[in-house]
């Protein structure tokens, strides 16, 4: 279906669905006009370039039922609306008990002495570590990897952190990397032979990390 | 907030916790379920109509997630791609729900004269209730494209991406469906 008086616009992308109205224009053209103008009013008051929607009675009459439908859309939207209200508790627990069944492939470490046979996984260990880190105020823990079991028995820690801005880093740490090789000996009694430390954000302080300043 | 999983800080930005996740820290991942399962509840309800199915919906979802986290690249944010996961669940849902379509029949009585005067529609719960049930009748594409757009306020090029199709399809689907809910409404008085 073409429209003879502007061929830009007139060409359906609607097919058979679509509808030539009296004016020449497309059906689908007159509801297009009426969302932009929708969009346009919110935006910038209407002023709008082409006068055709406003004045043409065919064009008018046939979005007068995209208005009253509006109308209802409005009410169900209200309806619908639970971003602001829904309780996800029972549902976050419900979710979390089947995650917590489904085993993840991981990688098991050493802990303590090798005639021990003591294992500990790797995400485990390193969400321990995280916790550790985060005792520091104003740390983020991200990933955090432990590598290269020595012969000995001590590993080596990647982590990575948020810190905060405008604390001087070399101390700070300092402050990280020992709160990380204390836990990892004395709790998980799993000696480290390096903490690699990779600051991947600067954040301003929140209150939090004034409060909060976990110490163990 | 009130039972936050332990050893999470609550402020944790979501990247964060979505590296922590992949790795097989299940408290971040907690609190990533925690602080978005309510928008995309509210999507799923849109899309499936009922609380109780859109609750299965981003349940399904999650899990899906979680599975796939060590795959997640983080190119778009952990949100938009759960917003495209439940989605596509809700949209397999209802195309489950049809197995014919009456999309075609459907098709025919809003290709009837809509410029010939269409009745009024009453503002108030009545309409609500009638635009509910009108729902029904579209295609589980036009549906998901009509509620992206409508009910959730989104940009035709954000709705592409969602669904997985191109804009024009998307605009083909909103506008079939507007005829199909402006029909239904008009032809309820």
């Amino acid at each position: 279906m073409t429209d003879p008086i502007e061929p830009p616009h007139g060409t359906s992308t609607h097919e058979d669905d679509d509808e030539l109205l009296p004016c020449g224009r497309l059906l689908s053209r007159a509801w297009a006009d009426w969302e932009d103008q929708a969009r346009d009013d919110r935006s910038r008051d209407g002023e709008a370039g082409d006068a055709h929607p406003r004045n043409c009675p065919h064009c008018r009459e046939a979005v007068r039922g995209l208005d009253e439908l509006e109308s209802a859309v409005r009410g169900l939207r209200t309806e619908t609306a639970a971003a602001d209200s829904y309780d996800s508790e029972p549902l976050t627990r419900r979710i979390m008990d089947v995650v917590r069944l489904e085993l993840r492939p991981g990688r098991p470490l050493p802990l303590g002495e090798p005639a021990e046979d003591l294992w500990i996984m790797e995400a485990v260990a390193a969400r321990t570590l995280r916790s550790a880190a985060e005792t520091v105020p104003g740390v983020r823990a991200g990933s955090c990897r432990l590598r290269h079991v020595h012969e000995d028995g001590t590993v080596e820690v990647r982590l990575d952190i948020h810190a905060p801005l405008g604390v001087p880093l070399p101390d700070f740490t300092e402050r990280v990397r020992e709160q990380v090789r204390r836990v990892a000996d004395r709790a998980l009694g799993m000696p480290t032979a390096a903490v690699h430390l990779r600051v991947t954000d600067l954040l301003p302080p929140t209150a939090d990390d004034d409060r909060e300043g976990r110490t163990p | 907030m009130v039972g936050a999983p332990p050893d999470t800080r609550p402020d944790t930005d979501d990247a964060l916790l979505v590296v922590r996740a992949a790795e097989g820290d299940e408290d971040a991942f907690a609190v990533l379920v925690q602080r978005h399962a309510p928008a995309l509840i509210q999507l799923a309800t849109r899309l499936l109509g009922t609380r109780t199915e859109a609750e299965d919906a981003v349940q399904d979802a999650f899990l899906s997630a979680w599975r796939r986290l060590p795959e997640f690249q983080g190119r778009s944010s952990f949100g938009t791609w759960m917003y495209r996961i439940v989605t596509n669940r809700c949209l397999n849902v209802l195309r489950s729900r049809r197995p014919t379509a009456p999309l075609e029949a459907v098709g025919d009585v809003a290709a009837a004269e809509h410029s010939t005067s269409p009745a009024r529609i009453t503002e108030g719960r009545d309409a609500v209730r009638e635009l509910r049930e009108a729902l029904d009748l579209l295609s589980a594409e036009q549906r998901a494209c009509w509620v992206l757009r409508e009910l959730d306020g989104r940009s035709y090029e954000f709705v592409a991406e969602a669904v997985g199709i191109s804009q024009d399809a998307v605009r083909a689907r909103v506008f079939r469906a507007r005829r199909c809910l402006t029909q239904a409404l008009g032809a309820w008085r």
